[in-house]
């Protein structure tokens, strides 16, 4: 699974948010992006989902059978090919429980379709084992309620995007909002996903020591372009990043 | 008697399209403020392609539903995914069109003389009015059936997701503008079927039929009720149509000189009703009903027992 993307560029009202040449992402298995507020991560974050537009360039996804152009695809469908994205701010369906909401994020669209309406039952066995092993490794208040307070919404996103299974998942800003035990017990899980070969991940974030724990391979944006890229000690120890990201 | 039967009918018709608009609204939040217009559709097609076609009845209903099934499409492709009040004046919009070319293209629908008769099928039977309400109750019934299933199911909880947030659906894989237009198109198509379910009751078609009062007093209905539950539309008729149209209009002992006001006094009891359960019930009447799915003896027991701890 690798996801690249050529002479990528973003403008609103003529100013450039993002310009890069050249970034792949997906290659090494738990990938780290960092950079100064206003870098322009986000916006990476939401071009290569689909989430929005680029004003010029090429986004393409190998997933190993095959190469994909993402540009005409729309959100859903990027979802679907294995690429999905967790949100940095709180986003949540209010009216699902937390249940519902991990049981919908793991079934597949087409059994979503009208015959599911005559259906005996509604979820599979497999879905609801998998949706109790994950609520359970969680201190949520109500395990069989809603998501209650900007915590529990934030981690129940993460959990959603992890539930569905991608090929490939960008992580923006899991931390936010996070407590510190809960943000390890995540990075963890997706740590051990990721050994296992059944995932890659993207972490954009701003706590840097989690960065050099977890990640195996760093990109340094600024100024909406990769200015370097590198193994966690590289990065940490290059002048460029330093003087434009860690203020020394 | 034939009146009472008449109004019971029309009752029937109005809980509805008032489920259909719960689909829309309630679980999709889709604000269809044309509900009139696809009504009107299957009302008029099927007066048309009966009258003027020679079409059996049953024939010109179905084929009255797959014309509105169409309109709804094209309709679906300019409005469905803009904003809420963008889809509520364009649905407003259509409905008002489709009421003015009723009134104007008066070779094909009589204009405002008016189009008919459309008799009741099986004619020779002395009852058909009471068959058919039954046979009325039988659609509706079918309806409301659905729409419950439909709530409790994997796609209800993919509609309920789109409505609560339609972007984050799209980033887990939902076809959200796909899913939006399917189940658009075939609850307009069957408001256009209760449409041409009605022309039989009518028997005689007046552009009069098709002015919007219909899409508030549906609206109105749904609100009441309450949008989110799956009785709410039946409830909300019946405490509105049911009870004004029918009971007091009809049974109610008001002096003479009184009684011109009844409708006046009608829409005045709809506005104080309607404020208050704003106020102070704004889920409706019967509120929000929860899913109703019995808990999995697999996966409840450890969940439950760590909960009391909690």
């Amino acid at each position: 699974m690798k996801l690249e993307a050529s002479n990528l560029t973003k403008a609103y009202h003529q100013h450039e948010v993002v310009n890069i040449e050249h970034v792949a992402f997906g290659a090494k298995g738990l990938e780290g992006l960092i950079g100064p507020n206003g870098a322009g991560k986000s916006t990476l974050m939401g071009l290569l989902t689909r989430r929005i537009a680029p004003t010029s360039g090429d986004i393409k996804l190998d997933t190993g059978s095959g190469v994909k152009t993402l540009n005409p695809l729309k959100s859903h469908e990027v979802a679907r090919i294995g690429l999905i994205k967790t949100n940095q701010r709180i986003q949540g369906f209010d009216s699902l429980t937390i249940r519902d909401s991990l049981r919908l994020a793991m079934t597949p669209p087409k059994d979503e379709g009208f015959m599911s309406v005559f259906a005996s039952h509604r979820d599979p066995e497999d879905v609801e084992e998998r949706v109790s092993q994950l609520i359970e490794a969680f201190p949520f208040t109500d395990r069989n309620g809603y998501a209650r307070s900007g915590g529990e919404k934030k981690l129940l996103d993460i959990l959603r995007c992890l539930i569905a299974e991608p090929k490939l998942l960008l992580m923006d800003e899991p931390t936010a909002g996070l407590p510190d035990d809960i943000t390890r017990t995540v990075m963890d899980m997706v740590r051990e996903k990721v050994a296992d070969g059944k995932m890659r991940v993207v972490v954009v974030e701003h706590d840097l020591p989690l960065i050099w724990e977890y990640c195996d391979y760093v990109h340094f944006l600024s100024e909406g372009s990769i200015l370097f890229e590198g193994e966690p000690e590289e990065v940490k120890s290059n002048r460029v990043v330093a003087e434009k990201y860690m203020g020394v | 008697m034939d009146y009472l039967i008449f109004s019971f009918s029309l009752m029937l018709v109005y809980i509805g399209l008032a489920q259909l608009l719960h689909v829309q609204f309630g679980l999709l939040g889709i604000p269809n403020f044309g509900v009139v217009g696809f009504w009107g559709l299957g009302l008029y097609g099927t007066g048309v392609l009966y009258v003027s076609y020679s079409m059996p009845l049953i024939v010109a209903i179905l084929l009255a539903s797959l014309i509105t099934a169409a309109v709804a499409y094209i309709l679906s492709h300019l409005v469905l995914q803009r904003s809420g009040q963008a889809i509520l004046a364009a649905t407003l919009a259509f409905a008002a069109i489709v009421a003015t070319l009723i009134i104007t293209e008066k070779d094909i629908t009589g204009g405002v003389q008016g189009l008919g008769t459309i008799g009741f099928p099986f004619a020779d039977v002395a009852s058909r009015n009471v068959i058919y309400f039954f046979l009325l109750m039988v659609v509706v019934v079918l309806l409301i059936w659905i729409s419950a299933k439909l709530r409790d199911s994997r796609m209800g909880r993919s509609l309920i997701a789109i409505r609560d947030n339609e972007e984050l659906a799209a980033s887990l894989g939902k076809d959200t503008a796909g899913t939006k237009r399917g189940v658009f198109v075939l609850t307009c198509a069957l408001m256009g079927l209760l449409g041409g379910l009605t022309a039989p009751l009518h028997q005689f078609l007046v552009p009069y039929l098709l002015a919007p009062s219909l899409t508030f007093a549906v609206w109105i209905a749904l609100v009441l009720g309450g949008k989110g539950h799956n009785l709410g539309a039946m409830v909300g008729v019946f405490a509105t149509f049911g009870l004004f149209d029918i009971l007091i209009e009809t049974y109610a002992p008001v002096p003479a000189e009184q009684a011109i006001l009844l409708p006046n006094f009608k829409l005045f009891c709809y506005g104080v009703l309607l404020v208050m359960i704003i106020m102070f019930r704004p889920a409706g009447m019967l509120g929000v009903d929860g899913p109703r799915t019995r808990a999995r003896p697999a996966t409840t027991p450890a969940g439950d027992a760590s909960v009391k701890e909690g």
